[in-house]
């Protein structure tokens, strides 16, 4: 808190820190408020062989946080039973669960953690799982783990607290490059070092990475063949000189669509087979064609196309057949993204000069306004549990990564890093 | 008896032959007179007394047929003589050539010197031509249409691409900060096209450009407004 207030008192913009501290007086009462959540009681955890302190701000904030954001429980934060007291009493408080948490750490440096959760109606144990990790584990992976069990146990699917995030960031003028963070803004791993622009990202679902850098002078698609294989160029195979840009991992893995400029100034969805080495074209040179996003089971492809006047969103088949336009309204609708289970297509749309995300329901086949603000929001991105997006805005002055809930209410900041693009939500790394 | 008469005056003769026989050389002596022979000869050749008539030529022929002698001298001065003159020859031939090799090689780093001159000459007309044509075009918002008061900006580059045929110039498409990152590099290779189709119609060969676009990614200005947005809205062109 004080480094932000440093921050906003160098910029020496009033509006803007009248805007930023609205905007985090938001976050906070809103994301408390929600009545559909659960509530959790967390009792001081038992811990022996670790500081408390360390305990305190490596493990218990990062499993509140954690919690906090996954949109289906309300950590209890006031009026807390003290230390020993029985279930009863943290039933008075309000807390529908409550967690017990006892960590150890061994002789060697290994660590034990044993989490139960007691239903405090019922007074019965509704999880109960112990954790071993060796020495090189940090805590907070171990309060990841929890938080994702504990939503497992709740909704039926793993929490997100595991996942990262990977996105472009300007290093220096004219140089981007690849870089990786937890999913709560910790752990910042610098991904390439190609000393070039290096843009538009991909994660597949086993976690290789394609993406496109300016290294040779034109652009190339570089990426991985194999899990956790060397980054090397993918397409063009042979020479350089096209307009390359937008690569997009089909949800298998084995085929890659991005899109070729041509020297007539159209922009076409290719789609790369990566077993042959052929690419071929989807789109019929007509205009530009781009942001390609497949549907979960690779069989749509949802991109961006200007063929009608503005940028709009379309679908197609896989093949290129069966196209159709999505959007209707707004002169400027761009950048989808397929949700992981199909059913929705996040999108931004321009209205007033500002960008906003957009969420397009095809069951219901209309689109709902997930942001709102004077600023801009751009490149959506889907968590892999569906409950989030992770984007871009320069709501804070430059563009830093965001995420929101899908009604737009809790918007959280990831990072303090200027200079952010492309982010993409990924379990797999 | 009867063998006696065989042996006896057998073994007379064998006695009385061997008798009146010169024993053999031993090595020994051989190799003493052969000393004895050089030492002589090495005494004459010390005393000035060395032989000085050709043992092949007898007496007599030495008189009568002395072509046998001074011929043989003759040919063998006149091979020397014809040698030393060969070489003589070449040896001026030599220095003749290393004489004119050194002239050339000066001739050629002064030639090479006033091409070198005339080449960075030319190649700072030619850097001051290209810095003189290459100016920036600017572009609307999300429009790739060539703007009318950049017509004369691509007429000088139609120009100098003809007056410098060997040039060769890359086409960058920029945008402003609106809009998607992925649509902007489309759009700035909309824009490339643009100006490349325009250039085209002025008469230059197209492949002599190359066309790239860097989108949003490379602004020349940061700031949020429109004053800096229309800088960013650009084709740039530049020699490779």
């Amino acid at each position: 808190m004080p480094r932000f207030f440093i921050r906003t008192f160098l910029c020496a913009l009033a509006a803007l820190t009248a805007l930023a501290l609205q905007a985090q007086q938001t976050e906070v009462v809103l994301s408390a408020s929600s009545s559909a959540k659960l509530v959790l009681g967390m009792a001081s955890p038992k811990v022996s062989g670790i500081e408390d302190s360390q305990v305190a701000t490596e493990f218990t904030a990062v499993l509140k946080r954690d919690l906090d954001e996954t949109g289906v429980f309300a950590v209890l934060q006031e009026r807390l039973p003290a230390d020993g007291a029985p279930v009863k009493a943290w039933k008075e408080a309000g807390a529908q669960w409550l967690l017990n948490v006892r960590l150890t750490r061994g002789a060697a440096g290994d660590l034990q953690l044993e989490a139960s959760a007691i239903d405090t109606a019922a007074e019965k144990a509704v999880f109960t799982k112990p954790y071993k990790a060796d020495r090189m584990v940090p805590l907070r992976r171990m309060a990841h783990a929890l938080a994702d069990d504990l939503v497992a146990r709740l909704t039926g699917e793993r929490g997100v607290a595991s996942s990262r995030v990977v996105f472009v960031r300007q290093t220096a003028p004219g140089v981007k490059e690849l870089f990786q963070i937890d999913r709560d803004g910790a752990n910042l791993v610098q991904l390439t070092r190609h000393g070039s622009l290096t843009l538009s990202p991909t994660v597949a679902s086993d976690g290789r990475l394609a993406y496109v850098t300016y290294k040779g002078g034109a652009p190339e698609i570089w990426g991985q063949r194999r899990r956790d294989g060397a980054h090397e160029k993918l397409y063009p195979a042979t020479g350089s000189g096209v307009m390359v840009s937008s690569p997009a991992w089909s949800p298998d893995g084995r085929r890659l669509a991005f899109v070729q400029g041509d020297r007539r100034g159209n922009s076409d969805i290719m789609v790369l087979d990566l077993d042959t080495g052929r690419a071929r074209r989807l789109t019929d040179g007509n205009g530009i064609n781009t942001e390609p996003s497949w549907n979960p089971n690779g069989t749509q492809i949802a991109f961006t196309s200007d063929r009608e006047g503005g940028p709009q969103v379309f679908l197609m088949q896989d093949d290129g057949s069966n196209l159709r336009r999505l959007t209707s309204e707004g002169l400027y609708n761009a950048s989808p993204a397929w949700s992981p289970n199909g059913a929705m297509i996040a999108y931004v749309s321009r209205f007033e000069g500002k960008f906003d995300l957009f969420i397009y329901k095809l069951g219901e086949g209309k689109a709902y306004q997930i942001t709102t603000g004077v600023s801009t929001s751009e490149s959506p991105a889907w968590s892999p549990d569906e409950r989030r997006l992770v984007f871009t805005s320069n709501r804070f002055g430059s563009m830093q990564i965001f995420t929101t809930d899908l009604s737009g209410r809790q918007v959280v900041r990831m990072t303090e890093l200027a200079g952010c693009q492309s982010p993409k939500w990924t379990r797999a790394r | 008896m009867r063998y006696g008469t065989y042996l006896v005056p057998a073994a007379i003769v064998l006695t009385l032959g061997s008798l009146a026989c010169k024993p053999p050389k031993t090595a020994e002596e051989i190799k003493a007179e052969t000393q004895a022979a050089f030492n002589e000869g090495y005494q004459a050749f010390k005393d000035g007394k060395a032989r000085d008539t050709n043992p092949y030529v007898n007496a007599k022929d030495a008189k009568e047929n002395q072509h046998k002698v001074t011929g043989w001298y003759e040919g063998w001065d006149k091979a020397k003589a014809d040698k030393d003159a060969a070489d003589k020859a070449a040896a001026e031939k030599a220095a003749a050539e290393e004489a004119a090799r050194k002239a050339a090689a000066e001739k050629a780093a002064a030639e090479e010197a006033a091409r070198k001159a005339a080449e960075a000459e030319k190649a700072a007309a030619f850097k001051r031509a290209a810095e003189a044509a290459l100016k920036t075009i600017h572009f609307d918002f999300d429009k790739s249409d060539i703007k009318e008061n950049d017509r004369a900006l691509l007429q000088g580059i139609a120009d100098f691409m003809k007056a410098y045929p060997a040039a060769k110039v890359e086409i960058e498409g920029h945008c402003d900060e609106r809009g998607t990152n992925e649509y902007n590099l489309a759009l700035g290779n909309r824009r490339a096209a643009a100006a490349l189709a325009y250039l085209k119609t002025l008469g230059v060969d197209e492949a002599r450009f190359t066309t790239i676009s860097y989108g949003k990614e490379k602004p020349l200005c940061t700031e949020a407004k429109e004053a800096c947005w229309s800088q960013n809205r650009r084709g740039e062109f530049k020699l490779k």
